[in-house]
């Protein structure tokens, strides 16, 4: 038994670390982990990973909220679209062959792994469209030199429209869909680059846990698997953000994109052999 | 300016009691999840291995009432202890999304009572959608 508990635990700590020093979250590497190491079933995979997005994203979020990096309004009214679009695809994973799922999750990976490599730098803009105005989602960040300097939001219609398919991606394959949330916030919605990171970070836990909701209640969550995956990748992204100001995350970009692809063609592979 | 004081205000109740939400719950869950895990090496280590081989073959052995963890509860079972852990984890977004339409529902900002409702209503009818299968 502790031979399980203890490989499971070192898994979950593992894909934890590397998900908050890679900034994709653990959910990205703690699926196909469980599917290609453990054996484990696609579905009871995702719905553990789920429960472990919904922790992770609860740990991360306690600082930024606190110090005023997360735009709250933006997250409330952006949650709208996420949770519609988890709902839905927590409910399709229930109907969607195994084999599906980990191609999808291939393709999902290769997209984070482009993602990983072409995000970029600010463009912080200082007045907000008319609807984001009048829903008062600008906010505030602190200049180099300390001063608070205002920032503007646009866009909301077309982040919001990114963010239902991120909510079914999450619902989908367990994983909390940053990428695609951070670049909604990035590209389109012109939020500044840590704001939008932290607004992910919090999202992700309403996304996740919408999904996780239907899997528990549907009895797809394995307590067996889910409860040590949780533990350690909560402990395994805990100790990779105490890490993270310590390293050269930009060094470490490429290594990461390289075992991103590694595990795309891996999990690829084996969904295609078996469709 | 009614509307700045009032949104300062507002951001100011969230940004103070979110993260105490979030990490409040998130150590419950987490101190009751290592009491399941531990006593399942503790007191059932061969259920276990067991159950662990049954879900690689797919065969999931969840979906007990809250009546039955309860029972499990009661009896020391350390799978309904585990299985309660992660039930409390999943309060994370419920509780915080409610929280935030109570503040919005009694400063009287309806756009934002609307939309944290919606999330609300969207997260229980994910449940509901999940009994339903």
């Amino acid at each position: 038994m502790l031979t399980i508990l203890g490989g499971l635990l070192a898994l979950s700590i593992g894909a934890g670390f590397i998900g908050a020093l890679s900034g994709l979250g653990g959910g990205v590497f703690i699926v196909p982990g469980l599917v290609v190491l453990a054996h484990i079933p696609m579905h009871v995979a995702v719905g553990a990973s789920l429960i472990s997005v919904v922790a992770t994203s609860a740990g991360a979020s306690v600082a930024f909220v606190r110090d005023g990096w997360t735009n709250l309004r933006v997250a409330i009214i952006l949650e709208c679209a996420t949770v519609t679009g988890a709902v839905t695809g927590a409910y399709m994973a229930g109907v969607i062959s195994p084999p599906v799922l980990e191609l999808l999750f291939a393709l999902m990976m290769l997209q984070s792994a482009w993602f990983a490599m072409t995000r970029h730098g600010d463009e912080i803009l200082a007045q907000s469209d008319e609807l984001c105005e009048r829903l008062r989602l600008g906010g505030q960040v602190p200049d180099d030199d300390g001063t608070m300097r205002p920032y503007g939001v646009v866009n909301l219609r077309g982040g919001a429209a990114l963010m239902v398919i991120a909510g079914v991606m999450s619902g989908l394959l367990g994983v909390g869909a940053g990428a695609v949330k951070v670049a909604a916030m990035d590209y389109l919605m012109k939020l500044p680059l840590k704001v939008s990171s932290a607004t992910s970070n919090f999202m992700i836990g309403v996304t996740a846990g919408a999904g996780a909701l239907v899997f528990l209640a549907r009895g797809d969550i394995a307590a067996s698997v889910a409860a040590p995956v949780a533990l350690g990748v909560t402990a395994g992204a805990l100790a990779g953000s105490r890490v993270l100001p310590h390293v050269n995350v930009g060094a470490l970009r490429i290594l990461f994109v390289i075992i991103l692809v590694l595990i795309a063609l891996e999990m690829g592979w084996r969904a295609y052999s078996r469709i | 300016m009614e509307t700045s004081i009032q949104t300062g205000e507002e951001d100011r109740i969230l940004r103070t009691w979110t993260p105490l939400i979030l990490r409040t719950i998130l150590i419950l869950s987490s101190v009751i999840l290592v009491v399941g895990v531990a006593q399942t090496i503790v007191k059932a280590p061969g259920f276990y291995v067991q159950r662990f081989r049954a879900i690689q073959q797919g065969h999931l052995h969840a979906g007990e009432s809250l009546a039955t963890l309860a029972a499990g509860i009661r009896h020391g079972d350390s799978h309904a202890i585990t299985t309660i852990g992660l039930y409390v984890l999943t309060l994370v977004p419920l509780v915080r999304v409610a929280f935030t339409f109570i503040l919005f529902l009694k400063e009287r900002d309806f756009v934002y009572v609307t939309a944290t409702a919606y999330v609300l209503a969207g997260l229980i009818a994910g449940m509901m959608l999940g009994r339903i299968g």
